[in-house]
Formats: structure tokens, sequence, C-alpha cells
């Protein structure tokens, strides 16, 4: 029987983050996974992820798997796909269905880095065609190029369904509401900001009362819930679609672990039926570790890291590294897995009410229930100036979430963070902004503006992060949108930059009626629909 | 270590519910109702509803039923979700066709140096 | 051919063009399709419209794709006379003969 010094279970983030660490360390390491392309979820997350650089802040989802499986082939890992582990055993044997064959290994060391899966939620006419989960639809789009539908409506507030939602609108689908049983949105602002200045309206405590149709879904019914989740009569509201999304949450796909005999505890904080584990990733089993969402479901910057640690304390426990260099590269690990736990979304944050930011302002509730900031509320916020000479940025990041790639993006250091990086971005008034747009085109949030109040007489100019086909032209004339997507003025496209650097984020100027400098976020193209 | 869920409690008869028709187990098309009504047949844990109505026991072999009947029983009993267990879970733990499971080859390993 | 341009993505803003194989004939139910050569067959039929991919053997309703990554099982059919194939899983391939399942067979 082939035996290997580490088996890998999963080749997703964490999984392949694992396997390099151990790798770099001396280890021969194979990781088996069940999918016939690696990278886990990577490859079908097409934003720029968040953190700071050492957590690939900035680059997209399917770049940084790109990224992970070029380290691996360097350092020589094995990895198999379309293999699917169907046990671990005694001794850590495990089998493995590939190509209608069942194979048995041996490890010295195994990482369980299988994820999560999606979670359900029941509704009449849940199981016509046409119900799809919220991964269905990122895998029909990015990894195949078919929209999912035309006229969607998604189910769940949280980071996915804001993401997804996006993400549909980007493919050209349509999409007519994003609902919640809760009553405040569950992912970042800036995720459900991004999708609110395209029109797309929030409708929270809500939920699907049916799916209608007949072969597949042709309408959908939401309404409105009381506080014991009963319907509230008369708050139905009828929507013609002919898909519907479900984004409710993952659940770590543990059973691998459960079945070795780990000791394991059902915490509805970390997602469901986890393995306990010590602080290197560790199980109640001695050489069996777990890593990334299968432990906890967090992010997949989280489980890179966490992926990393479990690589490294595989090998020390494998004797390739030694007690003091385990600790020094556990500590780096802890303090950037540290840093992406902070912040207002963070573990510790987890079910608590917030009132305010770190820094004591006001958090926006107006950005919690409807998924865009009051007009009102934009000038608390440190990164947002109103300069009455010539062009400067104006960045709507009003929550406390651990990124900061617009901080390195000024050239003339004008925006700061500091070394927290969960706090809100300053604008340094006193430096001379250039207009290069790089600080807009780096915010992974798609939160930052330029504006000109002093364009021209009567008129100032808007510059947005734009990533929608198709791109439109100097001249082009459209309609401006505002924060909630509500058509406030008419615009004229002055120009329309793409750089390789921008990685796809394109920057429209648009001039505007000086009044709507502050007003003007999204763009409308004359003759789209 | 699972909690045993005290038998000589009495939780109360059956009373349907509007939404008993919703398909629970999409494999095997079984209902929230038919699953509810087993709690109160006897079946308290995941491993006999699933003896009892096969909820669990199709084609996906519950992956996608699992967390649902669960929170069902949780409900019917008056417990929270966590204090059920999740069944016993063993290889293999995906579905396997049959020809396969007893396909097993000495030294397959060897192809994948 | 009907659908298959409004459904299947031109250009992406992020992705820009996503790579495909050839386009190749498969049936369905005995009609002829087109598809890309490896996609899963579900994609293809979900470019032409096809939504119900299979009937349930109790109540007989319809079901097509749910999870899309081969964990639900409610897009299998019966694919060259093998039923309870996963289509969301499964490449497509030149003259592949696909037919709606009804229970566990392609039998109405």
């Amino acid at each position: 029987m082939k035996r290997y010094e580490l088996i890998v279970i999963g080749a997703g983030p964490a999984g392949l983050s694992a396997a390099i660490e151990a790798a770099k360390s001396g280890m021969e390491v194979i990781v088996f996974d069940e999918n016939s392309r690696p990278g886990g979820q990577l490859f079908k997350q097409i934003h720029k992820f968040f953190g700071s650089k050492e957590h690939r802040a900035k680059v997209r989802g399917f770049k940084i798997g790109e990224e992970l499986l070029e380290e691996a082939k360097k350092v020589k890992v094995k990895v198999v796909l379309s293999a699917t582990v169907m046990g671990i055993f005694r001794e850590k044997e495990i089998t493995v269905m590939i190509d209608g064959e069942v194979n048995h290994f041996k490890a010295d060391k195994i990482i369980v880095a299988t994820g999560a899966s999606e979670n359900m939620v029941t509704f009449k006419g849940w199981t016509l065609p046409g119900v799809i989960g919220a991964g269905a639809a990122q895998t029909m789009m990015n990894l195949h190029g078919l929209r999912p539908g035309k006229k969607v409506l998604m189910l769940g507030s949280g980071n996915v369904g804001l993401v997804v939602s996006y993400q549909l609108k980007q493919a050209g689908c349509d999409v007519v509401a994003i609902i919640d049983a809760a009553p405040k949105i569950g992912g970042y602002g800036v995720h459900a900001a991004k999708v609110a200045r395209l029109g797309v309206p929030f409708y929270l405590s809500n939920t699907i009362i049916e799916a209608q149709g007949e072969d597949c879904v042709n309408g959908v019914v939401i309404g409105e819930v009381d506080n014991k989740w009963n319907i509230i009569p008369g708050t139905e509201k009828h929507f013609d679609v002919d898909t519907i999304c479900l984004a409710v949450g993952l659940s770590p796909m543990s059973q691998l672990l459960k079945a070795a005999g780990c000791d394991m505890e059902d915490s509805p904080k970390k997602g469901g039926l986890v393995p306990i584990c010590d602080e290197y990733g560790e199980t109640s089993i001695e050489g069996i570790f777990a890593a990334g969402d299968v432990s906890s479901i967090e992010e997949a910057s989280s489980a890179m890291i966490e992926g990393r640690m479990a690589g490294a304390a595989a090998a020390k426990c494998a004797g390739y590294v030694e007690e003091n260099s385990f600790i020094k590269r556990y500590h780096e690990l802890e303090e950037a897995l540290g840093q992406l736990r902070q912040g207002m979304f963070g573990p510790r944050s987890k079910g608590k009410d917030l009132k305010y930011t770190d820094e004591g302002i006001e958090l926006s509730t107006s950005l919690l229930k409807n998924g865009y900031i009051d007009e009102s509320e934009i000038t608390n916020f440190p990164g947002v100036t109103i300069n009455a000479k010539g062009i400067h940025p104006v960045i709507e990041c009003t929550q406390n979430i651990p990124c900061n790639p617009c901080q390195d993006a000024c050239i003339n250091h004008c925006i700061k963070i500091g070394c927290n990086i969960t706090s809100l971005p300053i604008v340094d008034e006193n430096v001379k902004c250039t207009g290069c747009g790089m600080c807009v085109a780096s915010c992974s949030g798609q939160a930052i503006f330029l504006v000109n109040e002093t364009y021209e007489q009567g008129y100032a100019t808007v510059t947005i992060p734009y990533e929608f086909l198709p791109l439109p032209k100097a001249g082009d004339m459209g309609i401006g949108l505002d924060r909630s997507g509500a058509e406030v003025c008419e615009v004229q496209v002055l120009e329309v930059r793409s750089a390789k650097p921008m990685d796809h984020t394109n920057l429209l100027t648009m001039k505007v009626p000086v009044d709507m400098a502050m007003k003007a976020r999204f763009i409308k193209m004359k003759g789209a629909s | 270590m699972s909690k045993i869920i005290d038998r000589s409690i009495d939780i109360g008869e059956f009373i349907p519910a509007p939404d008993d028709d919703i398909i629970i187990c999409r494999c095997e098309e079984i209902t929230k109702g038919e699953i509810r009504k087993a709690v109160h047949d006897g079946m308290y844990t995941m491993t006999e509803i699933k003896r009892y109505l096969r909820a669990g026991m199709g084609l996906c072999q519950g992956q996608t039923c699992g967390k649902l009947i669960k929170g069902i029983i949780a409900k019917e009993l008056g417990v929270a979700s966590k204090e059920i267990d999740s069944g016993t879970s063993r290889s293999p733990v995906r579905p396997v066709e049959m020809k396969v499971y007893g396909n097993e080859v000495e030294n397959g390993g060897d192809k994948y140096e | 051919m009907n659908g298959v341009i409004d459904m299947r993505i031109e250009e992406h803003p992020i992705l820009e063009k996503i790579e495909k194989g050839k386009l190749v004939s498969f049936e369905l139910d005995g009609k002829v399709m087109s598809g890309y050569e490896d996609e899963p067959i579900a994609v293809a039929l979900r470019a032409a419209g096809v939504m119900a991919h299979r009937h349930t053997s109790k109540y007989d309703k319809p079901r097509g794709i749910f999870c899309a990554i081969g964990r639900c099982t409610d897009c299998v059919m019966v694919v060259d006379g093998k039923p309870n194939v996963r289509t969301c899983v499964t490449p497509l391939k030149e003259g592949m003969k696909v037919q709606t399942q009804y229970g566990v067979s392609a039998k109405k």
C-alpha cells in the first residue's frame, strides 16, 4: 500500500495552503479532491478579496486559486482530482474512489480540509426546477459561462447572497430583489452598497411564501414576518422570476472526521458539527488535523492561513521543522489570522448589535436595513471629504472590516488606515490628489469615488468603479443613479479608463450637475433596459 | 457525548400544520408532516427517522436534507437542534456505486506517484 | 437556436471569454441538440432552455439543477442508457443520448 507522509483531503484554499506549507518544509504531500477542478470555491469568486497585502487583498478569488496551484506545482505537491475519499480508518489508512476503483493509501499525517456545503431552507415549491443554491449560480456563471436565469430573486443577505447578486448583474441577469428573514443585512455594507446602487431593492424581515410554476419557476411570492416568523397578512408581494437563489449559510462537511472517531462538537457559532481541535488544528486523534471551513465557517482568507498552520504543525510533528522555527511561524500566522478576525463581522462581534464603529461614529442603520448609506450620514465618516478645490477621493467606507489596499494605492499617501487594518480610512486633505484613480480601482468594496466639485461652472465630475459590459465610451449620455439606485440626474460620460493594474475595474468619469456631486454614485446608460 | 432524549416525556399530540406537505427529503420525497408524525410515533433520533421513513437514504444519502430533518425533530421534541445527534457517520461518506465499492485494487496507489 | 445566445455569456466583464470546447451535437429524448464538448451536460441543457431533467417516482414532480456540484442528485438523467447520471458533473461528448428520467428509468 502506498504510504505518504502527508495526505491532504480537499484541494480548496485550506487544503492547498496546507499542502504547500508542509511541502516547503520537506514533506512528501499528496492532495485528493473529489471535484474535477481544484481550488474549491476559489475559482467561482470573481470579486477582489479583502484583508491586507499578505492576505492577498485586491486579488480576485480565481487568481488566488491560480497562484496557489502554481505554488503547489513548484513545491512538487501531487494533486489528484476526481478522487473521492470515502473513509479514514485505523492507523491513518484511507480509501479513495478514483476512476471506478477503490484505492487504499496510508499516511503519517492527515489534514482534512473538506470545506462546507450549502444550507437549505424550505418553502412551498422549493423543489421546482429554477430554485438553485447560490453556489450553483456561481458555478454556472463563472465556471461555465452560463446565465442561471433571466430574472432572479436572492434569498439571503450575507456576503454570499450579496456577492452572488452582484455577479448575477455582471453576468447580465436581472436581480429583482434580495430578501432576508433577518431584520438587517448580514454581509458587509460595501457589498450591499455595490448592489443597492444598481437599483436592486432589499426586503428585510421577509421570507419566501411560495415559488410558483408547474414545470419550473415562473414567479415567487414573498411576505413580511413578525418576530415569531409568522407571515403578516397583507404584506404579500409577487415577483416574476425564473430563478430563485438560496444563500442561507454553510455547514461544515465533517463526516470524515466524525467517522474517523475524532471528538466532535455541535457548534452553531462555527456552523454545525465540527471537530474539537487545538490551536494548531490538530483533532483529538494525534496526527489528524482539520483546516478551513470544515473546522469553522469563515472566509477563504482565513482558510488559507489555517491551512498553513495545520501544514506547519504536521511538518513539525513529522520532525521536519524544529520547535523554535515552528513557534515563530505559528505566531506569524496567528497574527495574520487575528487581523482577519477583528472588526464588526469577526467571530467576537457575532450576534452583537453594534451601534458605533470603533472610532465612535454612529453606524448607518440605513446601510443595514436598505443596503445604502443615507446622504445625511455620509459626511460623518473620515474618508468622506468635501473639498472646494479640485479632484479628491471620497471614501464611503463606514464599517470596521479588516481591509487596507486603499492605503497603499495612493502614490502620494493621502489615504491612511494605520496598523490596525480594521480602522476606517482617513483622507489627508493636505495631500494633493492627482486623480489617477488607483484608489478607486484598488478598493475591493468599490467604495471609493473621485469627486471634483470645481470641474466647470455648475458641473462636477464623479469617477466611479465600473465592472460591467458593454463599456460606455466618452461622450455617451446616461442617467445618474444615487446610492439607492434611484435616477437623479442626466450625466455625460467624459472618460472611461482601463488599465492592467486595475484588473478589470474600469474608471468611469461622468459629468454631473454640481449639486449631484455627493449624490450620483452609478450610471445607467441610455438605451439600457 | 450526545444527549439521550428522555423518552418518558410527553411531547403531546401530533397537531397538523399547514406546511406539512412540504418535501424535506428530496430524493425519497418525504414530507415535513411525515417526519413530524414519525417523531410522535416514537422516532426521536436521526437514525430512527432514517430507518422508519427512508428519509436520508436516497440517492444523495442525506447530504441535502440532513440538517433540515434534525431541525424538525428538535422542534417537535422542544429542544435545540444541537441536542439531536447527527446520526452515525461511516465510510463511504459519499454515495458509491456497488460495482465500484467492490472494485478494490491492490497497489492501485502506485499510479499516483 | 432558441435560448442558446440568451443564456450563454458571450463576454464577461471580469472573466472575458470563458473557454469552451468544440461544438458537438447530442440527443435529448430523440431531439438533436448542441452544446460544447466537455462542459457539463446540464449546462448544455440549461443553455437550450431545458429546465426539468427528471420526474420523481412518488409524486411525478419535475426536478432540475439544484446544487450544480454533483451532490444533491436532482439533475440526474438517463445518459447512454445508464440512469442516475449526475448531469451537472458529467462532461458532454459528441453523440451522447440523454433522456429525461422518470423515477429510475427513461420510460414514462
